[in-house]
């Protein structure tokens, strides 16, 4: 027995029992009071202090809001469970100060609250947008919808390898990599160890699939159709996605066969490259399978996240963590933001694959592994005639201007050709004829240059053909520079030759350091001499001596 | 709020320029609260930026950069100066003179810097407190020039990005800045208003520095040079120690050195090759870095209410760089001007009258006394005097003659010299002739100097070497400089004046050539901005356009 009532006056108990929380004490100190002057104040006051144990043992202090700021209510109410407190503290506050923000403050905590009881054991309603917002237009009630899967299995990383004129993209290298790295990681993480997949659609594309695996891929999945050379819209889409969707997938066609490399319904993540194709191919793709795209990703990497967003949880106030997110960076408002996309799914509603496009250039091309083994899929399907409806009827290699590599001779010319230069361009161009297979190229004195060349020498002299650091590389077996001093910047552009020929005026020129053989004259006499030799067949070494020749 | 701040990106203030002025002023304003976003065109902040190398903290201004950025010394400096010299030259015999006492005038600290680890480390700083109030500092994006709305400036546009709205744009974008020009508050006409700096960063260990100047870890040495090093160009050199590293460099007037059709690159390899230098570079010369920029001359162009609209200049970009005979003061005034800017930025916002700050800021930069130092009243004085061609031929007259001669001896028995270098009110008030810069010098070397025993093993690099080693990122097909007339008449000066060109070189940006068309012979120009180092030097001399290159493109120094 802890304290008789007895002894106190009713203003007495008040204060006496203010610190007593142990329910069986109070209980006690009750039963003392009515055993004894069964007070009726006393009693009202010994039981809502009983009371007050009873309902929540642990239950915070009653708050009084009145006597708080809106930043300290805000913290309070979130531990704050009890639907009653709450409703006590908004009656307060009404009766009280009646603050905007503190009403808000409270009147969403009890909001999550009911919700949440109300969300504990029924089904989530789903209201179709039509009906939730009937005053708003809904341009997209009439889309032939693709419903996602429900339950669906999704697995590995798909990564969607572009070709051009019959070899890989950088980018599918670059994403073929990226994959790799993301799934031994996946791997290490999980402890379930999900393939890279390469997809490949064209007309002769089985060809590279070794190269794929050797840059990372598990498995190469390829379709080859004459009529896929050229990419197209229509079928590239069918094709990638009737390879996307397994056996069984309540969107596929029937007769899709179990296939023993795989044992789910779709792709977990995708890779396109966001290239013009990619972008294009990347977009139908993932609505048509009714997923989202991040587009022009810079980076990615896979990690759980908590998500808050009630969309995504189904229960405003509630969190859930989502595992293995793909997060999609990519820069906004030209580069001055970075977001992170991710693609989760609804409650309802499932968003896989999680698919991005890669900015060309973002990753590294990593170095083949030419050991590494795989498995390589044909995919059997014969696609619609119907969608071939658009032909490509034409279409053009955009000019991309002189091509200097691939070439066993490089004459070049440089600024040593400023007494006449037109004559220096004809000299050059000479040589050139001279040999089986080569070009002529040029620094980029030249080209930035004022000299004034006649009409017929002139289209020799534009950026197209400017060697070095701003212009093209060439290895060429040999490299014959003319009146090039061999700046740094041109060197970077022929270093790798075979074997370079200098001719200079000047014996201290920069590009001796990096010759084979250097002679030092005038090009408008050693040029002519060296034509003579070469069309003739015989070389006349005291001519060519007589210019100043010397073996370096 | 106007039209365009509802359809453009707005922010409160954007600085355009991530240098010391730059940083300070985007600092204030972070610190009062204001969202500001700063602009920088480079890679990183300091890779497009030159400096002599030393930066002032002076006693009598509102602002210096450690009061700005708490651990500046420690962080982004390199040596303090703690003694001063000067040395004049005539052949080989050298008369050197104690100017510590002028150097520590007013000086609270000295710090040599180089700007690439300045400016960068700066720019961490300011990034972190713009970012707290909504802001941030962005690279790569080149402000291209000013937005405007019935024909008032309220913003700027850039080649990357969208244009952005503010209510106050800080032009901190430099020497050749492009928004000053926009708003017609400066130009590139006048050859007089201008130096050019070249300077080379040469590796010494830190021990040789000590060693070889003498000084302590913690201390440094600055030398100038003047005299008849630089075949009577006007100007002079410097020698600057670094951590580990001497700054090198020469300052000329640009139009001395356009009329005497001078190298500047060689004018630098004659004070590099003097033997009075040789012993600081040791046996091995190891030339880290080849770099040149323009330097306003404050006494004539520093902008005595630089700011139109919600326009405000501070810095090279307002024409503050103070250069007075030995004393070089521009990164302390950046500064200063910087914070003072956005103070008035924010006083005039908080009296909700934010289209003040103009006014605001140029009552500042008269009342803390930065428009005095920047345009002194003694120069005017003495120039009107001394820059007369009679007065100066006079003077040098009687300088070279057994009596000026005399008289430069006698004046030395008193100590009289000494008194002189070292007083300020003589350094506020040289004249820009050849009087003070080459004639006195060289007499008083002649007559009273030592003569520097030995001859330098020093080969400095050439200049395709200088330009090889220097980075780029060339925009190709898209030249940020245009000939618009590529007469040798008009823009051959640029030939020799260009740091990056010379005489009989074909990898320069400006090259003679001679065009032979229907039986005529033309000299003519032509122009590769591939080896440009942005210095601006053929903006004020040639007949150009002159742009920045696109962010992030162009030259990028790493010491700086």
């Amino acid at each position: 027995m802890t304290l008789d009532p007895n002894g106190y006056t009713i203003q007495e108990l008040g204060p006496a029992i203010k610190d007593v929380e142990d329910l069986e004490a109070l209980r006690s100190i009750l039963e003392a009071e009515k055993d004894g002057e069964n007070r009726k104040g006393a009693i009202a006051l010994i039981e809502s202090r009983i009371e007050k144990f009873e309902d929540d043992d642990d239950a915070p202090e009653e708050l009084d809001p009145t006597e708080m700021s809106p930043a300290d209510i805000g913290n309070a109410v979130k531990s704050i469970d009890e639907i009653d407190t709450l409703e006590t503290m908004l009656e307060r506050e009404e009766a009280g100060e009646d603050r905007g923000s503190v009403k808000r403050l409270i009147s969403q905590r009890l909001d999550s609250l009911r919700g949440s009881d109300e969300d504990d054991d029924a089904e989530v309603v789903v209201e179709p947008p039509e009906e939730k917002h009937p005053h708003l237009d809904h341009p997209t009630a009439d889309k032939q919808h693709v419903r996602a899967l429900e339950d669906g299995t999704y697995r590995d990383m798909w990564v969607y390898c572009e070709t051009q004129q019959g070899e890989l993209i950088d980018c599918s290298r670059e994403m073929l990599g990226k994959a790799r790295e993301l799934m031994d990681e996946y791997a290490a993480d999980y402890g379930d160890s999900e393939r890279v997949v390469a997809i490949l659609i064209g007309d002769d594309v089985e060809r590279l699939a070794e190269e794929c695996i050797s840059y990372g891929a598990d498995v190469v999945v390829y379709h080859e159709d004459d009529r896929l050379k050229r990419f197209r819209h229509k079928p590239y889409t069918e094709v990638f996605c009737d390879m996307a969707r397994g056996a069984g997938h309540p969107y596929g066609r029937e007769d899709r066969p179990e296939e023993e490399w795989r044992d789910y319904d779709e792709p977990r993540y995708i890779l396109f490259p966001a290239t013009n194709n990619g972008r294009d191919l990347s977009a139908q793709v993932q609505a048509e399978l009714d997923s989202g795209l991040a587009s022009d990703c810079s980076d990615l990497f896979i990690e759980n996240v908590v998500i808050s967003n009630p969309v995504k949880v189904g229960t405003a106030g509630d969190k859930k963590e989502f595992e293995r997110v793909l997060h999609m960076k990519r820069p906004d408002f030209s580069g001055f933001e970075y977001s992170t996309i991710l693609c989760l799914d609804n409650p309802n509603r499932e968003f896989h694959p999680q698919g991005a496009s890669v900015i060309p250039g973002t990753f590294e091309v990593p170095e083949p592994d030419l050991e590494r083994e795989g498995e390589i899929v044909d995919h059997e399907f014969e696609p619609d005639e119907e969608w071939f409806r658009v032909e490509v009827t034409e279409y053009d290699v955009i000019e991309g201007g002189v091509d200097l590599t691939g070439h066993g001779v490089v004459v070049a010319l440089g600024r040593g050709i400023g007494d006449d230069p037109t004559r220096g361009i004809e000299l050059g161009l000479d040589l050139v004829d001279a040999f089986d297979d080569a070009e002529l190229g040029i620094s980029r004195g030249i080209v930035t240059g004022s000299y004034n060349f006649d009409g017929h020498v002139e289209q020799y002299t534009g950026e197209d053909r400017q060697i070095g650091e701003t212009g093209q590389i060439v290895e060429p077996d040999l490299y014959i520079a003319a009146g090039i001093s061999g700046a740094i910047q041109h060197k970077v552009g022929c270093d790798e030759s075979g074997t370079i020929v200098a001719i200079n005026t000047d014996p201290d020129a920069d590009i001796r350091d990096f010759s084979d053989y250097f002679i030092e004259g005038d090009l408008f006499e050693v040029l002519p001499r060296l034509i003579d030799a070469l069309e003739s067949g015989e070389l006349d070494t005291a001519a060519l001596a007589s210019g100043g020749a010397t073996d370096d | 709020m106007t039209e365009a701040d509802r359809d453009y990106e707005h922010y409160e203030a954007v600085v355009v320029g991530a240098g010391p002025g730059g940083a300070a002023a985007a600092a204030r304003l972070a610190d009062a609260g204001v969202e500001t976003v700063v602009l920088e065109r480079g890679v990183e902040a300091g890779s497009k930026n030159v400096s002599g190398g030393l930066i002032y903290a002076e006693e009598s201004a509102p602002y210096t950069i450690d009061e700005l950025f708490d651990g500046f010394r420690e962080n982004a400096a390199e040596r303090p100066i703690t003694e001063y010299h000067l040395h004049n030259v005539s052949g080989n015999k050298v008369k050197s003179f104690d100017i510590s006492r002028l150097h520590h005038h007013d000086t609270e600290w000295s710090d040599a810097v180089l700007r690439r680890p300045m400016d960068s480390w700066l720019a961490e700083q300011v990034h972190e407190k713009t970012k707290e109030v909504g802001g941030g500092l962005l690279t790569d994006i080149r402000v291209n020039g000013l937005l405007r709305e019935n024909g008032e400036i309220i913003g700027v546009t850039c080649d990357e990005i969208d244009p952005i709205t503010a209510d106050i744009v800080i032009a901190a974008d430099g020497v050749n800045s492009e928004l000053a020009r926009d708003a017609g508050l400066m130009d590139w006409d006048d050859p007089e208003e201008w130096f050019q700096g070249v300077k080379a960063v040469v590796d010494v260990p830190p021990e040789a520095i000590n060693e070889r100047f003498g000084v302590g870890a913690d201390e440094g040495a600055a030398h100038l040079f003047s005299g008849d090093l630089f075949e009577g160009v006007r100007g002079g050199g410097f020698v600057y120690t670094n951590e580990d590293s001497l700054s090198v460099g020469t300052v000329f007037h640009l139009d001395s050195l356009a009329a005497e059709r001078a190298e500047p690159h060689e004018l630098l390899d004659a004070l590099l090759t003097h033997p009075f230098l040789a012993e600081w570079f040791g046996d091995e010369y190891s030339e880290r870095e080849y770099a040149a920029k323009l330097v306003p001359d404050s006494k004539k162009v520093a902008h005595g209410s630089p700011h139109e609209d919600r326009l405000v200049l501070v810095g090279d970009a307002a024409g503050q760089m103070q250069a007075q005979g030995p004393i070089i003061k521009g990164m302390n005034h950046a500064v200063t001007a910087g914070a003072l800017a956005a103070e008035a930025f924010v006083e005039a916002k908080n009296a909700g009258d934010p289209d003040a700050a103009g006014e605001n800021y140029e009552r500042k930069l008269r009342e803390s006394g930065t428009m005095r130092k920047l345009r002194p009243r003694r120069y005017k004085a003495a120039s009107a005097v001394g820059e007369n061609g009679v007065a100066t031929a006079i003077s040098d007259a009687v300088l070279k003659s057994p009596l000026g001669s005399l008289g430069v001896k006698a004046l030395e028995r008193v100590g009289a010299l000494d008194r002189l270098y070292s007083s300020p009110f003589m350094a506020m008030m040289v004249p820009d002739t050849r009087t003070p810069y080459v004639t006195l010098p060289s007499v008083i070397a002649e007559e009273l100097g030592d003569p520097v025993d030995g001859e330098s093993a020093v080969e400095p690099p050439d200049l395709a070497d200088r330009i090889g080693g220097l980075a780029y990122d060339t925009d190709i097909g898209n030249p940020h400089i245009e000939l618009l007339d590529n007469s040798y008449e008009a823009s051959g000066v640029a030939v020799t004046a260009c740091p990056v060109s010379a005489r009989d070189f074909g990898g320069g940006c400006y090259r003679e050539e001679t065009v032979k068309t229907n039986g005529s012979t033309e000299q003519v120009v032509s122009l590769d901005t591939q080896p440009c180092v942005e210095c601006g030097t053929c903006a004020v001399i040639a007949d150009t356009d002159w742009e920045h290159p696109s962010g992030g493109k162009g030259v990028e120094f790493r010491s700086g």
